[in-house]
Order: C-alpha cells, then sequence, then structure tokens
C-alpha cells in the first residue's frame, strides 16, 4: 500500500472543499476538509492504520461508519483536554485538533507489544482464568500491572478538566431516538398534532443513512426527503432536534438519558464557555425507536486487516467525504445492499468486484451492478486475506453454505474489502429496559417484539429494511404515540408519498468462512474485533462447557468492550449456534445494558464539582469563624468551627486554651446548628411525654428540661432541651445532626399512628442563630449586652429561659449548660446573627472572652460525663446503659421504646455500660475507639469486653479521660483495664465514675 | 447595641455578571409559618380576617390581597408573605384573632434566602437543577410547588411567566447561588421547544 492520497476529485456531501483544516495524528501536520471526520481525513491522507487490537496489538483500520466504530479508537486533545478512546469515525475535524492513536508502544508501526501475536497460541479464550490464577498474591502484583500495560485503551488527561459540563431535565410527549428517515416521519407526524416531540440523534447531521440508500420519495432522493422534513421540526414550535446526542440509555417509565456533545467540535465554542458536554434526563410519555440498524462484519482468516471495512462504511467514505477506501477493492456480502456499494466505487472510478456467498440471487441491484460491467462471483467467499499492515490480496474460494469447505481458490489482488454480513436492527436501547426480542428468519437477526413500556420501534430498528414500509410504519407509529398522549388529537391527511425502490433477493446467513489450508492457524476470523475474541475462541468455550451464551461472553470477553457488542453480538452467536447445532433464538442474547455508547464523567458530575461538589451549610456567623483562621469539621452537611488555630497554635493548644478560657473566663460558641422545633397544640405535653423517656407535662411554663429520645427498640436516637414556651407551646432542641430526622419522625408519628392528638410540629431551625455564652464570667458579658430582664441568678436560674432583648436585639436566652459552667444560650433571628455575635465578642473582650469550637465543646462536656448520642450511643445503647436510669420514667403510663427496655436482654446482665477510665499514664490518651480486652494475648484474636466512645487531653484536670462501653462496667468500678492498641502496645486504664469534673454540679448554678 | 446590624443570607454576594437572566436576593420578604386544619371553618374564617383573602386550599396554588400572599404548603400549612416590617404586626394580629383555637403561628422571615430569577429562559435554567415538568401548564402563575433543586432542597413560586422565586434554607443559599451563577452563564443558555437555527 502506498502512501498517495485517496481524496477523489469530486464528491462528498458532508465536506466544504473550500475550507481546508490542519490537524496531526500521531505528531503528523495533515489536513483536511471541514465536514471530514478524523477517520475520513487520515484515509484521505492514504493512511489507514488506526491502532493496534486490544490483546494481540494487531494493526487496526477503520471497520464502521459511526459509533459501531470498535477498532479506530484514538486519544483526542492535549494535557488536561485529552480524551482518550473516542472513535474516529465520529471525531469531527476542526483546525488545530490533535489526535494520537493509542495501545501502541513505540510507534503504531513498529510495536513491541505485537508479540503477543506471535505467541497467540498461549492466549487462548478465557486465558485470564486459566493463567493468572496461582499464585493469587502474583494478581495484584505482578499481572495485573503487565495486562494494563499491554492490553490497553488509551491515557488518562493530566491534570484538572478545565471545560464545564451540565445536566438537564426535560419531560416530552413524544421522545424520537434517531434522526433518519424513521425517526424524522415519525416525529413530523407525532408533532403535527401539537404533541412536545423530542428528536436526538447521534450523528451531526440528519437523515441517518438516507444518503446511502436507494430509491426516491416523490421523485427526491431518500436523503432530499428527510432533509426537508428535518427543516420543518428545526422550525416547529413544539419540537426540539438534538444533533450529537446519544441516547445512552433507558429506564423504566421511559426516563432516558441522553449525551449531547455541545462543544467537543468547535473549540471556539467551548473557549467563549459553553458546556463541553450536557446531559439530558428526559421523561418521555411515549417512545419511538428509530435507531436503525448496524451493519454486520463477516469472519474470514484475517478479516481485521486495516483495508477491511464494513460496507456502509466504504459508502460512506466515497458519497460524505470523497473519500476512496483504496484503488481495487473487492465487496463481500451475502445480501444484496452491498452492491450499493460497489456502484458507488464503480461511480467513483475505483475498481473493484464482487463475492457473494449466496448460490444465486436476483435483485434488481446486483442485475444494474452486472450491467455496469462489475465482475461478480456467486457462491464464493474470501478464505484468507494477504498482506499484514494492510491488504494486498485475497483468495476467494467456492463456497455453498452446509456442504463444507471447498478447496478451490484462486487468488485476487486487490488492496481493501468492503464486507457485509446482513444487517442488525440496534436493539440495545430497546433491551435496556426491558424490551422483548424475536428472531427474525429473513433477516438473520432478532428485531423488537413486545415492550411493557410505552414504546415503539421503527424502520430498520424494527427490522423494516425498505424505504416504503419504514415510511408507512414510522407515519402510523408517530401519529399513535400522539395519540395516546392527546386521545383526541387530530392529525391533518397523510398523503403517502410515491415510493420507488430496487427489489432485493434475500440474504442467506454467513456466519464463518471457513480457511482452506491451514485452519485457524495464525489466520484469525475475528468476531469481537475490539476484545480481540475469534471464532476459534467462542469454539473453544463451547468445548469446555460454557454452554450459556452469558457464561461464554464472560470467558471469551466477547461483547464485552467498550462498543458493547455493536458489530459483533449476532455474528457471535451465529458461531455459538454452528458450533452446538442449536439454534440462535434457543441459545438466546446476552443482556443489553447502558450506556448504548460511552459517555463522558464530565457530563455525569455536570456543574456538581468543586465547591457545588457537596452542599455546605454555612451559619450566620460563618464567615466569622473563617476570618477568624477557624479549623473546621462537618456535622451532617453543616461546617462547624472545630477550633480557632489563627494565630498559629497547633490544634491542641488552641483546644487547651478554648477549654481553659471557658473553665476559667468565658468562652463563645456558635451553636446555631442545634434543631429546633416548635411544637404547639392541646395534645403537645402528652405528644412529648409519649416521645421523650421523661415527663413534660410537669414542666413548667418558662422552664427546660433536658430529654432522651428512643427508637421503639428502646435505643437512643436523640437528645436535647425542651422549653416549654407556653402551656400548650414548646420548643424542643435536637443534636444539629438529628434535626430533619427527628422533625420527620415527630410527623411520623402525628400522622400515622397518634392521629388523635391536636398537635402542630414546625422546624424553625434556620430561624435562628444561637450562641453559648459560657464560663464563670457568662453574666457578665450578659450584663454589658443590655438585657430588658433580670437576669440575676435567683430571677434566671439554671434550666429557665428568658424571651426579651439584649440592647437592640430580640432575643430568646436559654440558661443550659452542656459545659458544666455557668452558661447562657442566645438565640437571635438568623439575619441578626452575626450583629449579635460580634456585639457579644466586643463587649466580652475586656472578660477576656474567647471563642471556642467544637472539640473544645466535647472536651468540656466529657469532663462533665455529659454522653454525645451517636458517640457514646451506636444505636444499640439504651438509657440504662449510659447511666440515664433516672431520665426513663417509671410513672408514665407509655412512651416509645418501654415496652422494648423490657425485654430480657437489655435488662439482663452483661450489658456493655457507660463508665470512665483513667490511663495509668496520665499523660497518655487512649484511641478512640479502643478495645478492652478479658484476657491480653500475644495477637489478636482477643475476647472484647467493651470499646472507648470518647477519648481526649483535658487540660483543665492535666490528665487525659475518657468514656467507654464495659461490659458490666458499673459492677467494676476501680478495675484496670487493657487496651491492645497499635504497635504491639497495651494501654492499662482504671474504671472510674464518668463525670470527671464538679460532680456536685455547682459551677453551672451560681 | 443601640441599633441592631442585619445581614441577609446572600448579602455579601455581588451583582452577578454574564447571566442569560436577572438574579437577585430578596432581602425585605417577611414569611410567616401559619399551621391549622383546613377542615376548620372557625380557623380559616379567623385566617381570612387578618388576611384578607382566603387561605388556598388547592394543592400547589397561592392566593393574594395587596402585599400580602398565601402560599400553600401542605394540607395544614401555609406560608404566608408580607414586607418584612409588617410580620411582627401581622403575627401578633393572627394569633389574637386565632386564639385558643388549635394553630400555629412563627415567624420564619430569617429561615430562608430568597432568589428572584427573571427573564427568558429561567425556566430552561431550572430545569438544569429540577426533574419538575416546569414547561407544562402546570406551572402557571401563582405555582407553588416545594422540589428538590441541585441537591437540596427548595421551595418554587411562579410569579409571573418570566419571573419565579426559589426559597431555599438560609444555611444554603450560598449553595442555591453558586450553582445558579454556573448554570445560568449566557454560554450555557438552552432554548426549549421552539424554531431552531
Amino acid at each position: 500500500m502506498s502512501n498517495k492520497p485517496y481524496r477523489l476529485a469530486q464528491g462528498g456531501s458532508h465536506i466544504d472543499r473550500t475550507q481546508r483544516v490542519h490537524f496531526t495524528f500521531d505528531g503528523k501536520p495533515l489536513t483536511g476538509f471541514a465536514g471530514d471526520t478524523l477517520a475520513s481525513a487520515v484515509m484521505a491522507s492514504g493512511s489507514r492504520l488506526f491502532g493496534r487490537s486490544f490483546k494481540y496489538h494487531r494493526p487496526r483500520g477503520i471497520v464502521g461508519l459511526g459509533s459501531e466504530e470498535m477498532n479506530a479508537l484514538v486519544g483526542v486533545g492535549d494535557g488536561a483536554r485529552h480524551e482518550p478512546n473516542l472513535r474516529a469515525t465520529q471525531v469531527e475535524l476542526f483546525d488545530g485538533l490533535h489526535a494520537v492513536s493509542q495501545n501502541r508502544w513505540p510507534s503504531l508501526t513498529f510495536d513491541v507489544g505485537a508479540i503477543n501475536s506471535r505467541f497467540s497460541r498461549f492466549l487462548p479464550g478465557g486465558f485470564y482464568y486459566k493463567t493468572f490464577m496461582w499464585p493469587q498474591s502474583f494478581w495484584k502484583h505482578v499481572y495485573e500491572p503487565l495486562i494494563r500495560r499491554s492490553a490497553g485503551l488509551g491515557k488518562a488527561p493530566e491534570g484538572r478538566d478545565p471545560d464545564s459540563y451540565e445536566q438537564i431535565h426535560v419531560h416530552c410527549d413524544v421522545l424520537v431516538v434517531g434522526g433518519g428517515l424513521a425517526g424524522l416521519t415519525a416525529a413530523k407526524a407525532a408533532a403535527a398534532s401539537g404533541a412536545k416531540v423530542l428528536l436526538a440523534d447521534e450523528n451531526p447531521e440528519l437523515g441517518g443513512m438516507g444518503d446511502l440508500t436507494a430509491g426516491s420519495i416523490n421523485g427526491a432522493c431518500v436523503i432530499d426527503h428527510a432533509k426537508v422534513i428535518a427543516a420543518e421540526l428545526l422550525d416547529a414550535d413544539n419540537a426540539h432536534v438534538l444533533r450529537r446526542s446519544t441516547v445512552v440509555g433507558h429506564w423504566h417509565h421511559n426516563y432516558l438519558m441522553i449525551f449531547e456533545r455541545v462543544g467537543d467540535h468547535d473549540p471556539a465554542l467551548l473557549a467563549s464557555g459553553a458546556p463541553r458536554h450536557r446531559l439530558w434526563k428526559v421523561r418521555a410519555k411515549q417512545v419511538i425507536m428509530a435507531t436503525g440498524a448496524i451493519e454486520r462484519p463477516i469472519a474470514f482468516a484475517n478479516n481485521d486487516r486495516p483495508g477491511i471495512m464494513l460496507a456502509s462504511a466504504a459508502s460512506a467514505l466515497v458519497e460524505r467525504y470523497g473519500v476512496a477506501p483504496g484503488v481495487n477493492g473487492i465487496v463481500f456480502t451475502n445480501n444484496d445492499n452491498a452492491y450499493l456499494t460497489a456502484l458507488s466505487l464503480k461511480k467513483a472510478g475505483i475498481t473493484v468486484r464482487v463475492v457473494d456467498s449466496r448460490a444465486r440471487a436476483d435483485g434488481t441491484l446486483i442485475e444494474r451492478t452486472k450491467s455496469e460491467g462489475i465482475e461478480v462471483s456467486m457462491g464464493s467467499v474470501i478464505s484468507a486475506v494477504e498482506g499484514s499492515m494492510g491488504v494486498t490480496g485475497v483468495r476467494v474460494a467456492a463456497y455453498r453454505r452446509g456442504q463444507g469447505r471447498v478447496i478451490t481458490e484462486r487468488k485476487i489482488a486487490c488492496d481493501f474489502i468492503a464486507m457485509s454480513g446482513g444487517f442488525n436492527p440496534a436493539l440495545h436501547l430497546w433491551c435496556h429496559n426491558g424490551g422483548k426480542i424475536k428472531f427474525d428468519d429473513g433477516l438473520q437477526s432478532f428485531r423488537p417484539d413486545q415492550h411493557h413500556d410505552a414504546v415503539m420501534a421503527v424502520g430498520a430498528a424494527n427490522g423494516t429494511m425498505d424505504v416504503a414500509a419504514t415510511v408507512g410504519e414510522a407515519q402510523m407509529a408517530g401519529e399513535a404515540a400522539a395519540k395516546a398522549v392527546f386521545p383526541k388529537a387530530r392529525f391533518p391527511k397523510f398523503k403517502s408519498p410515491e415510493i420507488k425502490e430496487p427489489s432485493r433477493a434475500p440474504l442467506e446467513p454467513l456466519w464463518f468462512a471457513p480457511a482452506t489450508g491451514k485452519y485457524n492457524e495464525g489466520n484469525k476470523h475475528f468476531i469481537d474485533f475490539q476484545n480481540d475474541v475469534t471464532v476459534a475462541d467462542l469454539e473453544l468455550a463451547q468445548r469446555e462447557g460454557y454452554e450459556s451464551v452469558e457464561h461464554t461472553k464472560r470467558y471469551t470477553t466477547f461483547g464485552m468492550a467498550t462498543d458493547q457488542g455493536k458489530t459483533s453480538n449476532i455474528n457471535g452467536l451465529g458461531v455459538v449456534s454452528e458450533a452446538t447445532g442449536k439454534s440462535i433464538p434457543e441459545i438466546g442474547v446476552t443482556t443489553f445494558r447502558p450506556p448504548y455508547s460511552p459517555f463522558s464523567f464530565g457530563s455525569i458530575a455536570g456543574v456538581l464539582t468543586k465547591d457545588l461538589f457537596l452542599p455546605v451549610r454555612c451559619t450566620p456567623a460563618y464567615q466569622w469563624h473563617v476570618d477568624r483562621g477557624a479549623t473546621f469539621e462537618p456535622v451532617g452537611q453543616w461546617r462547624r468551627a472545630y477550633t480557632y488555630t489563627g494565630n498559629g497554635e497547633d490544634r491542641q493548644a488552641s483546644i487547651n486554651r478554648e477549654i481553659l478560657a471557658v473553665r476559667h473566663k468565658v468562652g463563645l460558641l456558635d451553636a446555631s446548628t442545634l434543631g429546633k422545633i416548635e411544637i404547639k397544640g392541646p395534645d403537645a405535653a402528652e405528644f412529648l411525654d409519649r416521645i421523650y423517656t421523661n415527663t413534660f407535662s410537669t414542666l413548667k411554663v418558662g422552664k427546660c428540661r433536658y430529654g432522651l429520645m428512643m427508637n421503639e427498640l428502646g435505643f437512643l436516637t436523640d437528645d436535647g432541651v425542651t422549653v416549654r414556651l407556653a402551656e400548650d407551646h414548646f420548643l424542643m432542641h435536637t443534636t444539629s445532626g438529628g434535626a430533619d430526622r427527628i422533625a420527620a419522625w415527630l410527623e411520623e408519628w402525628l400522622q400515622t399512628e397518634w392521629t388523635q392528638y391536636k398537635v402542630f410540629v414546625t422546624p424553625v431551625t434556620e430561624q435562628w442563630a444561637q450562641f453559648a455564652i459560657a464560663g464563670p464570667r457568662a453574666r457578665n458579658v450578659l450584663a454589658k449586652l443590655a438585657p430588658d430582664f433580670d437576669i440575676s441568678h435567683e430571677a434566671f436560674p439554671h434550666m429557665s429561659f428568658r424571651e426579651g432583648k439584649l440592647g437592640a436585639y430580640p432575643v430568646r436566652v436559654f440558661r443550659i449548660s452542656f459545659s458544666g459552667e455557668q452558661s447562657y444560650e442566645v438565640a437571635t433571628p438568623a439575619n441578626l446573627g452575626r450583629g449579635l455575635w460580634d456585639a457579644i465578642m466586643d463587649v466580652g473582650q475586656e472578660l477576656g472572652i474567647e471563642p471556642y469550637g467544637t472539640e473544645a465543646l466535647h472536651v468540656l462536656r466529657a469532663e462533665k460525663g455529659f454522653i454525645v448520642v451517636g458517640d457514646e450511643t451506636d444505636g444499640t445503647t439504651t438509657p440504662i446503659d449510659v447511666g440515664l436510669d433516672g431520665l426513663v420514667s417509671k410513672k408514665k403510663p407509655d412512651f416509645i421504646g418501654k415496652r422494648s427496655l423490657e425485654q430480657s436482654y437489655l435488662k439482663g446482665p452483661y450489658r456493655k455500660q457507660l463508665v470512665g477510665l483513667l490511663t495509668e499514664e496520665a499523660s497518655e490518651v487512649l484511641p478512640d475507639g479502643a478495645y478492652a480486652v478479658r484476657v491480653v494475648k500475644d495477637k489478636p484474636p482477643m475476647e472484647m469486653i467493651g470499646q472507648v466512645t470518647s477519648s481526649y487531653y483535658s487540660p483543665t484536670l492535666e490528665r487525659s479521660i475518657a468514656m467507654a462501653l464495659i461490659e458490666n462496667g458499673r459492677a467494676r468500678m476501680g478495675e484496670t483495664l487493657s487496651f491492645p492498641v497499635e504497635g504491639n502496645k497495651v494501654i492499662r486504664a482504671k474504671i472510674v465514675d464518668p463525670v470527671f469534673y464538679d460532680k456536685e454540679g455547682v459551677r453551672q448554678n451560681v | 447595641m443601640s441599633d441592631v446590624y442585619h445581614e441577609t443570607p446572600l448579602s455579601h454576594c455581588a451583582p452577578p455578571q454574564g447571566l442569560s437572566i436577572d438574579l437577585r436576593e430578596i432581602k425585605d420578604r417577611g414569611m410567616i409559618d401559619l399551621r391549622g386544619f383546613a377542615s376548620d371553618k372557625t380557623f380559616l374564617a379567623a385566617a381570612k380576617k387578618i388576611l384578607g383573602m382566603d387561605l388556598p386550599r388547592v394543592p400547589r396554588t397561592s392566593a393574594s390581597w395587596g402585599d400580602v400572599k398565601a402560599l400553600w404548603l401542605s394540607i395544614d400549612q401555609w406560608l404566608i408573605l408580607c414586607a418584612k416590617s409588617k410580620v411582627a404586626e401581622l403575627v401578633v394580629a393572627l394569633e389574637n384573632e386565632l386564639g385558643d383555637r388549635h394553630s400555629l403561628v412563627v415567624d420564619v422571615s430569617d429561615m430562608r434566602a430568597v432568589i428572584r430569577l427573571e427573564g427568558e429562559g429561567v425556566r430552561e435554567i431550572l430545569l438544569k437543577g429540577s426533574s419538575l415538568d416546569l414547561l407544562s401548564n402546570d406551572y402557571k402563575s401563582g405555582t407553588v410547588r416545594r422540589m428538590r433543586f441541585a441537591e437540596i432542597a427548595a421551595l418554587l413560586h411562579v410569579v409571573e411567566d418570566q419571573v419565579f422565586d426559589i426559597y431555599v434554607f438560609r444555611s444554603y443559599a450560598n449553595y442555591a447561588w453558586d450553582f445558579l451563577l454556573a448554570t445560568a452563564r449566557i454560554p450555557t443558555r438552552v432554548k426549549l421547544f421552539g424554531k431552531q437555527i
């Protein structure tokens, strides 16, 4: 094969010869025309090599004409914009495009990995399973890295993707998948009734295969007729047409996803800020599948040589791009359609002859081919291909189906082959959502049968291969779909167009063209080109007992490549059928799964990247914490200040400083994230009595009470302080993470179980900014804020509530304490939160106020032995386990979880109980979650008797403290336990009361 | 301390540039969460007396009287909108009129951020974060709908054909705002169902 250019002097409906486009392929500068694909432009330059195959590293060229292409996977773009594994047949050329071939090293023409091909007898079907099973440890460290390097697809991009992506939802009455003659006709028919019609096509130009279809509609070529309809749809108010948009999946209730390549073809669009891809999430009332059909290759010896392509691809090269696939070609077929390719090639001045496996056939196209002087050899097959980097010739053998191999053969020189084994309706989307299919003997392929969803298939997708029937059924489907949505829809009378098309002889299945001489020895008959699966591999799998086609698929990897078996599926089944003597419908098909073709991770993420990756909740004073140099921790979706390290301290130092400030002076905590729920109604008190373990009906107005909540199983789920605002009106506080869950929990009980209760529950968490002023000087701070109410200890004691003003700020003040210090939680409407925070810091300055974060909060409460639901509890912990029996009412008739606490296993011995721990070495802090063991052994397993639930260094006590749930813990007071930790170390700690500081609770009560 | 410092959730955001619609925070909207049984005629009458209108009882609708609006939130919950300066007065009036009737009136003016979207293509922009059929006749002026928007909960109010308010909980204001900045950029504009070039 010489490197002479193959651009024809004329022709090429898609290209604009006045616009030259400069690009590079593997670094080599080339030119093409606007409208070219990378595939056509590279072919025009005289090169046919596009990549190396996955397993054997065989040289490969273009086979298909669109998304079914399996060989020519290329990488496009540089650096962070590099995208691997794109099909060269779909990559639209633009000025400055850089593309590279894949899976070759060091170069496309000389590839070291091709040695795999020489040793291919050692790489049979299922070789992964046979070879790399032993020893097990080799898989991770030796085999996998090796295989990854030699069998591979493209390289990942370098660096962060600079482009943007987005998603959009759309509802439509009718979604038409595919913009060929069938899809356009159906869409127009549906839109005529006023239905909202969405049409998606994966190509840049509408019309599908119309330009490669013989016949005429009302005297015009098929494609011209299609383009007129396309223009009408683009103009319509109730239709939306998406080009460069692949429907990648179809799910239940007619939910589909469309992958739109918005900017890939035009760098100027991307530079202007357009999203590169857009993912459409479509809810369609009716779906019409007009996905067309995909041509089948034929399995003959060395059918993967560069220069061997589908007949439709050869036609497209000539008709669309004015590119000759070669100078002297052979059309190898089992059907009439490929004769169109022969005629097309002849017309373009290319020498061509036809090899037809059928003994006889007598369609109009065959007659026309013969009358044009093209040599036609009936009853013949290609039995071998010569040449390795390209085609230099073929051997043609006589063939008769069912009569075994015939050994007469002749040699014919040629430089390309256009093959056609028939057409398979593109059923993928039909099947994604459970559509049934049936085998069609005429097509020798599957076609749509029933579908449980509102889906119809038309045209080639439905196995309807002629123009007249396609137009008729598409029109009917379009009208039927619209009618299903609008039963009263009226349609303009449809006048059937006058259609002329050639008659066709039936095809004859050809699953395998036997090689003469050396059978399958170094001469591979490829079925799945992308995964290098051959006829011999499939036959071997049958001999080895992989009877189920799903097992054959996984064992050989046939149909498992990125092309999802578009070209290989039926051929593979044909081979299995011949090997087993079962019919294809008996064998059945493998499962079609989304996506139809690969789509980008960018489109899956959409705009939800970087700052939008996860919703982050900010309190009204958030910016203050940021400015103060706080480090943050996530609490649910909130970001709470963990500690304020802004002045260069390490975290332990700042945490200690904050704790000591609260113990000795005063601290300020942003507690706005606490859940807040208003509960009101004549039954509110009784309702709370049932929700909490303790009693709230006895709470006095203006007072606060700490409550525990269990689920029906008797396990703790939340805790917090509830305030009685009025006789029938309460304000409940929940944990920060529990706010939404508890609001829903309350509603559930009211709506489903206790429907007689008159209680309203309104969550108000976000209405309030809430700050804890805690420490011996807390009241002094409050005083400086000019309260309009008496804040003396006598007038405003611990566990009470006041509503009033601090200066100009309207506030609710709760005298409650999670630190054990004198403490006021001050709530103000959220929009005033930042202002009040600043005011408190301002007046607190001279009293030594310091902001403290969540870690100081946790240490302070641990010093006091206060539990945190989720730390001291794990979903299987009862109030009794954590020593809060006193808060479980003995008097109330019923409350949630009461019955469960009576169960023997919750009352019995050996429950894990909450205790305090003091390590023998005061400075040593137990790791959170460390296990206590009954007996220390040399190595695990050791019997565990409990675990550390919270563990800190307490600057107040100048030593470590911890809490733990320990089997029978309260009976073990004074006992020393062993905690084996990392590094063969054992930490020993004594069981003590969990209240480490101010056991009498005097500090909060002054 | 003689005056309060007031800061709405998005007050720190600069007016956006380069968007295909107008996007701004509504800073002065007062909001009252009103609970009561729609089956309780005395409740409805009391509410009407103060608000000057019947509370909407058809799901996903709203009603208005002067500059006061009532948005249907559920079978026993309404969001009353008014000028922020009128909230305190209205809460007291409602509470007084409702008296002992089973009801709950809460000032929630600071609980949500209100974002106004206005202009041609506003529905398409919202469709980038919502799976509702916003192009259908269900979403005409006055429609109210709670929805999932992007990854968060939001309340949608169709003010006019091309004017939408979305309400998000205050803590998510930045997230919602940033999502809209990303999806409303001029180069990302989508026009659905109409003449195409």
